[in-house]
């Protein structure tokens, strides 16, 4: 008779379980991309309208206002220059965006389909950590992701004519990875809400999706929001809270230049929304965990972490 | 030493849910509301030893599945306590995760787009289950369910019982201490069923601390495979034993099973006088009705056969058995699988 | 017909109640005006800002941008609401096989179920034409005459977004579940080619003819032009009058009926015949 198994607890067993738990569940994501490659279409190429619509946008108003300014060249240059700037910022937006919807779809949504398609509760009786799985499903996106943000910025410097003048890479990458793993353990903390609830959160991310766009300034700068009295700065910092507001702030003053829109337009400057975004990584990574554990023993206690078609 | 699962008292009462629009109350023999909270379980106490392959039989909405789920983690008592491995499922689920799985009859679960080996590798990361050893366990396993065929196939294109095949090599493939198994032949032939009661009853008994607990509709699979078997309706343990002991329990009764002609009134068979208990299937292909009666004695035999033909109806046989785990069942429930 | 009838009256009734079940009616209420508004801010701001950075003020091309937005949400309800219907139902619920085999006309049963997202939009561009005309300034003004016209245009443009909404159905037969790509994707052909937002002048020529060819640049154009008559932001298609419009835009819809008919046939065949009716491409 073969003896019982001896089962481990120690640090090392536990990180080497999370490590093989993301890798697994990558795994699905990777493949089925590779396996069904019309999402190159639908995922990477047809978003790219959305981009364009709102590119369209600005040069029509730049075209009206260029038109009546004329006679008045340094306007007109004025004009050119924000406009452009505004055309540049709309494409670095819908390059974040791609982000911004993995972390909503693919990610917190995800916990709902794995509920209704009967995984879940599998996932869930598995001896890893939960920020494991949903860290496995954000990596396993991330090529998805990655195709999308990419396609976006070549169609805006190739397609659009958009230039960047990018004076500190290694500052625009810190800021880039900073505010990615902040929006991923805000993305974390959004899924423990779907192990709760059902089609309510599905709606809610549904919902969220379009004020999030404008609070966090994902098509102009969201500095443009302090501008506006009244309601304006307190959707401003509403739309603080999701990482990618300060993201595409410093982002944008990284790749138009801080003098850009006369310098108007900025909320703090770059250094400050660094140290922010690595603040909120650290603050939501630690809330996503917390968040997590508690949810998942709320649905537990009310019978809804295997409940279907809630 | 521990048990491998022991619950105390164990409840569980789901709330019922607040209707946005007026509803008719469907009204039950005991005038119960449907709309109401649930008891799902009542107190339920149950010792499973280690190395023990335990079976729990009960109809549909009896509790079975909720009380796998509490084991499980999945789910937490309203109050009570369970203990899986010794530990408290409520207080400290990671080492109870460790070392248990689960396999759902009638499972949908798995990604159809990846290949069915691939699905059962995927779940094995969660438990940490090196690559290596995990790819030699599915091969092994497939070969032994009769899937290696479709080892490459991708899960939207296997059938019901390949999926269900699929699924049962994903919860043997963590080499789980507990494996719980919820109606796990369902969607298998009659052979594919056979391997895997022969496997479940193998494995348990080769290895030492390996732990089932089953539950099935299937009374002979349960009377041939289980060491002990609880008897759960609505929500309450009815008796555990063994199965010979359970048959033996009404074994002082007797029980005629009788075919007759497609018969419609028999209501008064419930009331009358020495009738313990009585079920009734139809045939409707070939016109006739089977009648099991468990009897307190051979008294009301004369009495079922005269109000049979006294409605025309002709026996076509009659039958006197020893009890079965269908019979303990029906003694005990009142009723047969609904 | 008592059988289409019947067909479309249940696939009604079920698109509602999947539409509205999953929370309380003041809820849904509010998340149904919500969204929509939402989806207006983003422009708002967008002119907003643009505005504030020492360019010209256009009202004119503001109120041309909101109203075009704001008939839009019927754009993305209904085209999501009519493709989702075959990806929900064969990944989510799992019951497409069943509906399916059943004696109905599966086109008529997912028009049935769009038919929920078109009244929940409507409410919604009523509310967000509101908004803009009480707040922001949005200059709107639908005469007596013109009634009868903008309620033709209406029902042409519905039909002509169903037919296309339908004509996705058909693709999505025989594609993997990416429903929030396609969702978002689709609607932004016609985001950017069909005068919604920005005048068609602003697109290069090869833009404007596929402009041009689809029926929602039409009807853009004379619900526009029914609704606020006085705006006189774009050209491209000032030399048609109001009934040649509509005649182009009944013409495009009859051309784009036929196609979704085609499209969504041969998507299912293709499917059936590959065994990919019921399938399931979750990962």
């Amino acid at each position: 008779m073969k003896p019982a198994t001896v089962r481990r607890t120690d640090l090392r067993y536990r990180i080497g379980l999370n490590l093989r738990a993301v890798v697994g569940r990558s795994y699905p994501r990777i493949v089925g991309a590779n396996r069904e490659p019309s999402w190159i279409f639908f995922e990477a190429l047809l978003p790219l309208l959305g981009i364009a619509a709102y590119v369209f946008i600005y040069q029509s108003f730049g075209a009206r206002s260029f038109a009546a300014a004329a006679g008045n060249t340094t306007a007109q240059a004025v004009i050119s220059a924000n406009t452009n700037a505004l055309i540049a910022s709309v494409v670095l937006g819908g390059t974040m965006v791609a982000f911004w919807l993995n972390v909503l779809w693919s990610m917190a949504s995800q916990l709902y389909w794995e509920k209704e398609i009967g995984n879940l509760q599998l996932y869930m009786m598995a001896p890893m950590n939960r920020m494991a799985l949903l860290g496995g499903m954000a990596v396993g996106g991330m090529v998805m992701t990655s195709m999308r943000a990419v396609s976006t910025l070549v169609a805006g410097i190739l397609v659009f004519g958009v230039i960047f003048q990018v004076a500190d890479p290694l500052a625009l990458l810190a800021v880039f990875f900073a505010a990615l793993i902040a929006l991923y353990g805000l993305g974390m903390m959004f899924a423990s809400l779907y192990l709760l609830w059902g089609r309510e959160a599905w709606n809610l991310s549904a919902l969220m999706e379009e004020p999030i766009f404008f609070s966090s300034g994902f098509y102009f700068p969201v500095g443009g929001l302090f501008r506006v009295p009244g309601w304006g700065p307190i959707i401003a910092i509403i739309g603080s809270f999701v990482p990618a507001t300060f993201g595409l702030d410093a982002l944008r003053q990284l790749t138009l230049g801080s003098t850009a829109f006369g310098g108007q337009l900025w909320i703090f400057d770059v250094k400050t929304e660094l140290y922010i975004l690595v603040f909120m990584a650290v603050l939501f990574l630690i809330l996503a965990r917390y968040s997590l554990r508690y949810l998942e023993t709320l649905a537990k206690r009310e019978g809804k972490l295997t409940s279907r078609h809630q | 030493m521990p048990y491998a699962v022991e619950t105390r008292d164990l409840t569980r009462i789901f709330a019922g849910k607040k209707k946005r629009r007026i509803r008719r109350k469907r009204a039950t023999g005991e005038g119960e509301d449907h709309l109401g909270p649930v008891t799902a379980l009542d107190q339920v106490s149950i010792q499973i030893r280690d190395g023990e392959l335990f079976g729990m039989l009960g109809p549909n909405g009896a509790g079975k599945t909720t009380l796998i789920k509490i084991l499980a983690t999945l789910l937490l008592p309203t109050s009570g306590q369970a203990f899986v491995a010794g530990h408290d499922v409520a207080k400290d689920p990671f080492p109870i995760r460790q070392r248990i799985n689960m396999v759902s009859g009638g499972e949908t679960s798995g990604y159809g787009l990846l290949t069915a080996r691939e699905n059962v590798w995927m779940f094995s990361q969660f438990y940490g289950v090196p690559s290596k050893i995990s790819k030699a366990r599915i091969d092994e396993l497939m070969h032994t369910f009769g899937l290696w065929d479709k080892r490459d196939a991708k899960v939207r294109m296997l059938s019901t019982g390949q999926r269900q095949k699929m699924n049962m090599i994903r919860g043997f493939v963590t080499d789980p201490d507990i494996l719980f198994l919820d109606e796990p032949t369902l969607g298998l032939d009659v052979n594919a069923a056979r391997v895997v009661r022969d496997y479940i009853t193998n494995w348990v008994r080769s290895q030492k601390g390996k732990t089932v607990l089953l539950t099935t509709h299937y009374m002979a699979e349960a009377d041939q495979m289980c060491d002990r078997i609880a008897i759960i309706d609505n929500g309450k343990i009815l008796a555990c034993d063994t199965p010979e002991n359970l048959k033996r329990m009404i074994r002082t009764e007797t029980t005629f099973r009788l075919e007759v002609d497609t018969i419609r009134d028999i209501a008064s068979f419930s009331s009358m006088e020495g009738v313990k208990n009585f079920s009734h299937t139809d045939d409707i292909s070939k016109n006739r009705t089977h009648l099991t009666f468990i009897l307190e004695d051979e008294g009301p035999v004369a009495e079922i056969l005269s109000t049979i033909t006294s409605q025309g109806k002709k026996v076509h046989s009659l039958q006197k058995s020893e009890p079965t785990l269908e019979d303990v069942f029906i003694s005990m429930v009142g009723r047969g699988f609904e | 017909m008592n059988t289409f009838w019947r067909t479309f009256k249940v696939a009604a009734w079920l698109g509602w109640e999947m539409d509205s079940n999953w929370t309380e009616p003041w809820l849904f209420m509010v998340y149904s005006v919500v969204k929509p508004v939402a989806g207006a801010f983003i422009l708002v701001l967008m002119y907003t800002v643009f505005a504030f950075i020492g360019n010209r003020p256009d009202p004119a091309s503001f109120s041309y941008m909101y109203v075009g937005n704001s008939f839009f949400i019927f754009v993305g309800s209904v085209l999501f609401g009519t493709f989702q219907v075959i990806q929900s139902d064969r990944e989510w619920y799992q019951t497409i096989r069943y509906v399916y085999i059943s004696p109905i006309s599966y086109y008529v049963y997912i028009v049935g179920r769009a038919v929920s997202k078109v009244g929940v939009a409507a409410f919604a561009v009523a509310i967000t034409l509101a908004f803009g005309v009480a707040f922001l300034g949005v200059q709107i003004h639908l005469t007596v005459d013109a009634v009868p016209l903008f309620a033709a245009s209406m029902l042409l443009g519905l039909a002509v977004l169903l037919a296309i909404g339908i004509c996705l159905g058909g693709i999505s037969f025989l594609t993997a579940k990416h429903t929030h790509g396609l969702a978002e994707g689709i609607p932004g052909l016609f985001y950017v080619f069909c005068g919604v937002l920005f005048p068609l002048s602003i697109l290069p020529s090869w833009g404007q003819a596929i402009g041009k060819a689809i029926p929602l640049t039409y009807w853009f154009d004379i619900t526009r032009r029914l609704l606020a008559p006085t705006l006189g932001v774009d050209s491209t298609l000032a030399g048609y009058s109001d009934l040649s419009i509509m005649a182009l835009l009944v013409v495009s819809s009859v051309a784009f009926f036929g196609l979704s008919l085609l499209i969504f046939k041969t998507g299912e065949y293709s499917a059936r015949k590959a065994g990919k009716i019921d399938m399931t491409t979750s990962y």
